[in-house]
């Protein structure tokens, strides 16, 4: 081991923790806002499905970087309130994700076979209980491989909030850099952390879906 | 002269993401195509090369250019190419490699078996159909890319988020220069998606013309 990352050690696990809590946090946020954005747009509920549509295509249009910017400059000018570098990159990394998230789940609700969906019915389940019960299992266990691919993508996507000064992973790496300027090392240290946490994701995805997709 | 900061960080943008999408397509077509079809030793160097590019975050790919390779001189707007091309490469190769594969084997046998090359069988007959196959992941890796290349202006390259910064610095406008920022990401990757969808459009219509076409000659022949 290299004596300047064994001197910062402490400072690359802190990096670490908080990437791996700012990826926890909106993964969880983001799971939550797509589930709801994917049913409502399943549901066709009238005046909200073209809202969430709306968010979709606007969100799929954006780019992470200008949402963050637009979450800690734009958002908190407009509506008057204070925010801190760390909220702001969650709260963009969950709406940024939760629309990617909502898609796929979408495409997973659609995929159902509406015989399941009549069989419920007809076996004296309300409309609801066949959407908890039927419906959402069924259709987000098929596409677990794309929420994988997103989760990992966001994973990824957190080294972006090092540019509104957050203190995780990137964030530490640079400040490392600036003092000791042991670019090559450093960067190349982060790339290889990043690489292992996001493999040790995929293999995680890998693993889910054989447990749990549904065979056809 | 606010028009000129964004006039010219747009054409930023449009430059670096053009330049990219070509040098991120060629790249990714001869790694996707040594990935799905190449000798054993070339396949597993080029499944490799895919998961180790993708899972390294871009920022990363932008720094490692700018201040890791900083004794190659290179200017940041090469910088961001570089690594918006090599790091948007792994999706294309990804997708190439899944369009050759999802192809019928015996395309490839069939050519072979008439005699061309391997060469002439990839280029006359795995590609134009592997092509008319992937063209909608490709526009969705595309628009990626535009979306993707914001993240040049952390290296001072002057795209139109970067200008958005400084326009904002000049005019404290947050909220308009931000909501503007947005729209001009929004109307480029709607054009980019639109002439991809027509391009599919043409591909799908050129085909079913072309199948029409065989189905009536195989009725005549019957």
């Amino acid at each position: 081991m290299h004596s300047v990352l064994v001197a910062n050690s402490h400072f690359f696990a802190a990096g670490l923790l908080a990437t791996l809590q700012i990826s926890a946090i909106s993964i969880v946020c983001g799971t939550a806002i797509g589930v709801v954005v994917a049913l409502l747009r399943y549901l066709r509920v009238p005046v909200v499905a073209r809202i969430c549509a709306l968010y979709v295509e606007l969100m799929q249009g954006a780019p992470l970087l200008v949402v963050l910017l637009f979450c800690y400059f734009a958002l908190p000018a407009l509506l008057a309130y204070k925010t801190s570098a760390y909220w702001a990159s969650v709260l963009s990394f969950s709406i940024f994700i939760g629309a990617y998230l909502s898609e796929d789940i979408r495409s997973g609700l659609r995929s159902v076979n509406p015989k399941l969906i009549q069989a419920g019915l007809a076996s004296g389940l309300t409309y609801l209980q066949v959407l908890r019960l039927i419906v959402l299992p069924i259709g987000v266990r098929t596409v677990i491989p794309p929420i994988i691919g997103q989760y990992v993508r966001l994973i990824k996507f957190t080294s972006v909030a090092s540019i509104i000064n957050v203190q995780e992973l990137t964030g530490n790496a640079l400040l490392v850099n600036a003092r000791v300027f042991e670019p090559a090392l450093i960067l190349g240290f982060i790339a290889l952390v990043y690489l292992v946490v996001c493999q040790a994701v995929s293999l995680f995805g890998r693993w889910l879906n054989a447990r749990f997709a549904v065979r056809t | 002269m606010h028009r000129d900061l964004i006039v010219s960080g747009f054409i930023t943008t449009v430059e670096l993401a053009s330049i990219s999408l070509i040098l991120a397509t060629m790249l990714g077509v001869v790694i996707g195509t040594c990935g799905a079809t190449g000798p054993r030793g070339l396949r597993v160097f080029a499944l490799g090369w895919v998961e180790l590019i993708r899972s390294i975050p871009l920022l990363i790919h932008m720094y490692i250019w700018y201040m890791a390779l900083a004794m190659l001189k290179l200017p940041a707007f090469v910088c961001a190419t570089l690594a918006l091309s090599i790091y948007s490469s792994a999706y294309v190769a990804e997708v190439v490699r899944a369009g050759i594969l999802g192809l019928p084997a015996g395309q490839a046998k069939a050519g072979l078996a008439c005699g061309l090359t391997q060469f002439q069988t990839l280029r006359l007959i795995v590609y134009p159909q592997v092509l008319r196959r992937i063209l909608p992941s490709l526009a969705s890796v595309f628009s990626q890319l535009i979306k993707d290349s914001s993240l040049a202006s952390v290296i001072a390259v002057a795209d139109i988020t970067y200008q958005a910064g400084a326009l904002d610095g000049l005019t404290f406008r947050t909220f308009e220069v931000y909501t503007m920022t947005l729209v001009l990401y929004l109307v480029l990757v709607s054009i980019v998606n639109r002439l991809l969808g027509m391009l599919v459009g043409a591909s799908l219509r050129s085909s079913a013309h072309a199948s029409a076409a065989k189905s009536s000659k195989e009725l005549r022949d019957a």
